[in-house]
C-alpha cells in the first residue's frame, strides 16, 4: 500500500482532532474557574473573553473529526504510513532521562550519558562516535554555559550523596 | 534620513553585531546545506543564546540564519537534487540535470548569483515600501490593528485550506497558549492550574524550540532524508568565470526579486510558491523556454532569486504592522516583543537606528552568505556527509540545555520536550504547524487590540463598520475566506462533470 494511500485513511487525524477538540471543551466548561476575574473590569474588557473565543474556535474546528472518530468504522491508524517511530520513542526517553539525569547527576554526566546512549540508539556506533562526540559536545556546552555565560546548574543530588 | 543610515551603518558594523551575523549566516548556510534541518531549527536552536544581546544584535543573529538558510539549500538541491530548505526544490529541477552534465558550477553559480541578486533587490523594495506603509498605518487604531491581524491570520489559514479545520485548531490552540499565565492588563491568574510555576505562562522560546527543534530532531532519527552522499565539484571554490555567465540573465533576477518580494509580503505565502511562481514566470518569458526542466541556469537563478527574496519580503508586514508572514518571521516578531520593541508603524520613528541597522545588516548577511559560499564551496558542500542522526542529537540536547539556560528552569526544557512530542506528530501528520507558531505570537497582540476596541466600543464590534479602513479589511478578509472556497467547490463539480462524462463514455 503506496505510504499516500495509508495516510490519506488512517484515522489519526481524526483521532488528534478529537483529543484537541476534547481539550479544548473541557477548557471552556472550566474556564470560569481557571480565569481570575475579580477585577472591577467588565466582562468585554476582562481577561475571559478572548480565551472564551478561541476555545469555541477549537471545539467548532473539531467538530467534524469528532464526528467521524465516532461514527466511521475501519480505515488505519497509521501515523503517516511510515512505521512505528520506536527509534524516536527511545530517544524521547532518553531525553526525558536526560532531564532527570541534570538534577542527578548534573550537566555533565548526563549530557555525556545521554548522547552516549542516544547515538547507540541511532546506530552511530564507532568509537569515535560513541566517546569522541559525547566528550567534545560535554566539553563545549560546560565552557559555554559553566564557564563563558555562568549558567547555574543543580547540584546533582546523586553525587553529593554517595560523596556524603 | 541620512544622520539615521550613518547611524545604522555605524551599528551593524560594530563588532559584535558583525561576529553576529558572520556566525548567524554560518549557521544558516549549514543548516540550510543539511536536508531536514532548514534555518527554523537553526534560529530555534539559536534564540536562547540571543537573550545575552542587545536587539539589534539578536536579530542580526537569527537574520543571518534566516537568510544563510535558504543560500545554502540551493547547494544540496543542485549536487544530489535533495533541496536542503523546501522551496529549493524548484532548483533541483534544473540544477541537478546540469550537474549530472558534469556543469554544477554553472549551475551553483546562476543559483548564488540569484540568491545574492534576489536578497538585494528584496532589500530595496524593503527599504522604499517600509516607510510608505508605515505611513499609512500611522493613522491606524486599536480597531484597525485588530482587522489587520484578523486578516494577516486569515491568510494563512486560507493559504491551508486543503487543511482547514486543523489549521483553525492549531490556530485556536497556539491563541491558547499564549493566555496562559498572569494576564498584563489585569493581573489577574489563567490556565495555570493552580500552580506557581505556570503563572510565568508557556514562554514561546521553549513552545517554539520544542515545536520545530526538538520536534524536527525527533524527525530526523529515524529518517535518512539524503538520496546519495556522493558530491562531485570540479574545484574547491566557485568558478568566477561562470558567474559572470549567469549575469546575461539579470533581467530574470530583477523580475525573480520582485516577484519573491511580494509573494513574502503576504502573509502564509511562503518561499515555496515564491520561487515556483519565479520560475513559471522566467520560463514563461524565456527565449530558451524548452531547456527549462532539463538542465538551464536561468532556472537555478529564478528560483532562488525568488526564494531568497522572501526574508526582507517577510519584514515588510513585520515591521509596519506587526503581522509576521510566516513562521520564520514570527520567531523575529518574539525577539522583538520579549526586548519590549512592538513592531507597527511607529516603530520606524521611534527606533529608526534599529531598522537601519537591521537594513544594514541584512545586506551585510547577503554579502557575506555570498563570498562565503563563493570561498569555501567544497567545504561547505562536504556538510552533507555529516550524518543526519548524529546531528539530530547533539542538536537535541543544546537545545534543551540552552532553553533551560534563558532562566534556569528545569520547566522550560520540559515544556520544550512536550512540544517537541507535539511537532512530531503535527510533522509527520503534516498539519499545518505555522498556524500554531503564528497563534502564540499574534495571541496577545490580537487579545489586547481586541480588548481595547471593544472598549472603544462599549462591549461592541459594531465600531469595526463605522471605521473605513477597518470595513474595507473586513471586505478584503471576507474575500479572502469565500473566493477560494467558491473557486475550490467549482472545480470540484467540474472534475466529478468529467469524471462522470469520462466513465459514461
Amino acid at each position: 500500500m503506496a505510504d499516500e494511500q495509508k495516510n490519506a485513511e488512517s484515522r489519526v487525524h481524526d483521532l488528534l482532532g478529537a483529543v484537541l477538540g476534547l481539550f479544548a471543551l473541557g477548557l471552556l466548561v472550566t474556564s470560569p474557574w481557571h480565569v481570575d476575574r475579580s477585577g472591577p473590569d467588565p466582562f468585554y474588557k476582562g481577561p475571559l473573553i478572548f480565551p472564551l473565543l478561541v476555545l469555541i474556535l477549537m471545539v467548532g474546528a473539531s467538530l467534524p473529526s469528532l464526528w467521524r472518530v465516532l461514527r466511521t468504522r475501519g480505515g488505519t491508524w497509521y501515523l503517516d504510513g511510515q512505521g512505528l517511530p520506536v527509534r524516536s520513542l527511545r530517544v524521547l526517553a532518553l531525553l526525558v532521562l536526560f532531564l532527570a539525569g541534570l538534577v542527578y547527576l548534573g550537566l555533565e554526566i548526563s549530557t555525556w550519558a545521554f548522547l552516549f546512549a542516544a547515538l547507540w540508539t541511532v546506530e552511530q556506533r564507532s568509537v569515535w562516535k560513541l566517546v569522541g562526540i559525547p566528550t567534545l559536545v560535554t566539553l563545549c556546552l560546560y565552557l559555554v554555559f559553566k564557564v563563558f555565560l555562568g549558567v547555574w546548574f543543580p547540584e546533582p543530588v546523586l553525587l553529593e550523596a554517595l560523596m556524603e | 534620513m541620512v544622520e539615521q543610515l550613518a547611524a545604522g551603518f555605524t551599528a551593524a558594523f560594530a563588532p559584535a553585531n558583525l561576529v553576529a551575523l558572520l556566525f548567524g549566516t554560518v549557521v544558516g548556510i549549514v543548516v540550510g546545506i543539511l536536508p531536514g534541518l532548514g534555518p527554523m531549527v537553526g534560529m530555534v536552536v539559536l534564540l536562547p543564546f540571543s537573550f545575552a544581546f542587545t536587539p539589534d544584535v539578536a536579530l542580526s543573529l537569527l537574520l543571518g540564519v534566516f537568510c544563510g538558510g535558504y543560500f545554502g539549500g540551493a547547494v544540496p538541491a543542485i549536487l544530489m537534487r535533495t533541496p536542503g530548505v523546501p522551496s529549493s526544490l524548484i532548483t533541483s529541477f534544473d540544477g541537478y540535470p546540469l550537474t549530472r552534465k558534469g556543469e554544477a558550477q554553472t549551475a551553483l553559480s546562476a543559483a548564488l548569483l540569484g540568491s545574492f541578486g534576489g536578497g538585494v533587490i528584496s532589500l530595496w523594495i524593503l527599504v522604499f515600501l517600509a516607510p510608505i506603509l508605515a505611513h499609512v498605518a500611522a493613522s491606524f487604531g486599536p480597531p484597525e490593528y485588530l482587522t489587520v491581524a484578523v486578516f494577516g491570520v486569515v491568510l494563512v489559514v486560507m493559504a491551508f485550506r486543503d487543511r482547514l479545520a486543523q489549521g483553525l485548531m492549531l490556530l485556536g490552540l497556539g491563541f491558547w497558549i499564549s493566555t496562559v499565565g498572569i494576564d498584563g492588563s489585569t493581573l489577574g491568574a489563567r490556565f495555570t492550574f493552580g500552580t506557581l510555576i505556570m503563572q510565568n505562562g508557556l514562554h514561546i522560546i521553549p513552545v517554539c524550540l520544542g515545536l520545530f527543534g526538538i520536534g524536527q530532531t525527533l524527525l530526523l532519527v529515524e529518517r535518512d532524508i539524503l538520496r546519495g552522499r556522493e558530491v562531485h565539484l570540479s574545484r574547491s571554490t566557485l568558478d568566477f568565470s561562470k558567474l559572470w555567465l549567469a549575469l546575461r540573465y539579470w533581467r530574470t533576477l530583477i523580475r525573480s526579486g520582485v516577484i519573491g518580494t511580494f509573494v513574502g509580503l503576504l502573509p502564509g505565502t511562503g518561499s515555496i510558491l515564491a520561487s515556483f511562481m519565479s520560475y513559471d514566470a522566467a520560463k514563461r518569458l524565456s527565449k530558451e523556454k524548452e531547456r527549462f526542466g532539463k538542465g538551464t541556469p536561468e532556472g537555478c537563478l529564478a528560483s532562488e532569486a525568488g526564494n531568497n527574496a522572501v526574508p526582507a519580503g517577510t519584514m515588510i508586514p513585520l515591521l509596519t504592522l506587526g503581522i509576521p508572514g510566516d513562521a520564520l518571521s514570527a520567531v523575529l516578531l518574539g525577539v522583538f516583543t520579549i526586548n519590549g520593541i512592538y513592531p507597527g508603524p511607529l516603530l520606524l520613528v521611534k527606533e529608526p537606528v534599529l531598522i537601519n541597522t537591521l537594513y544594514w545588516s541584512m545586506l551585510l548577511i547577503n554579502v557575506a552568505a555570498f563570498a562565503m559560499l563563493v570561498v569555501w564551496l567544497r567545504p561547505f558542500a562536504m556538510i552533507v556527509k555529516v550524518p543526519s542522526r548524529l546531528l539530530a542529537v547533539v542538536i537535541m540536547v543544546i537545545s534543551l540545555v540552552g532553553i533551560y539556560a534563558v532562566n534556569t528552569r528545569l520547566f522550560d526544557a520540559g515544556v520544550a520536550v512536550v512540544m517537541g512530542v507535539l511537532g512530531y506528530v503535527l510533522l509527520r501528520l503534516n498539519w499545518p504547524i505555522v498556524n500554531l507558531v503564528m497563534g502564540i505570537v499574534l495571541g496577545e497582540i490580537m487579545e489586547n487590540r481586541l480588548r481595547q476596541t471593544l472598549s472603544l466600543g462599549e462591549g461592541s464590534l459594531a465600531i469595526l463598520l463605522g471605521r473605513p479602513i477597518s470595513m474595507a479589511l473586513l471586505g478584503l478578509t471576507v474575500l479572502i475566506i469565500a473566493g477560494p472556497l467558491i473557486l475550490d467547490r467549482r472545480r470540484a463539480k467540474k472534475a466529478e462533470k468529467s469524471d462522470f462524462v469520462r466513465r459514461a463514455s
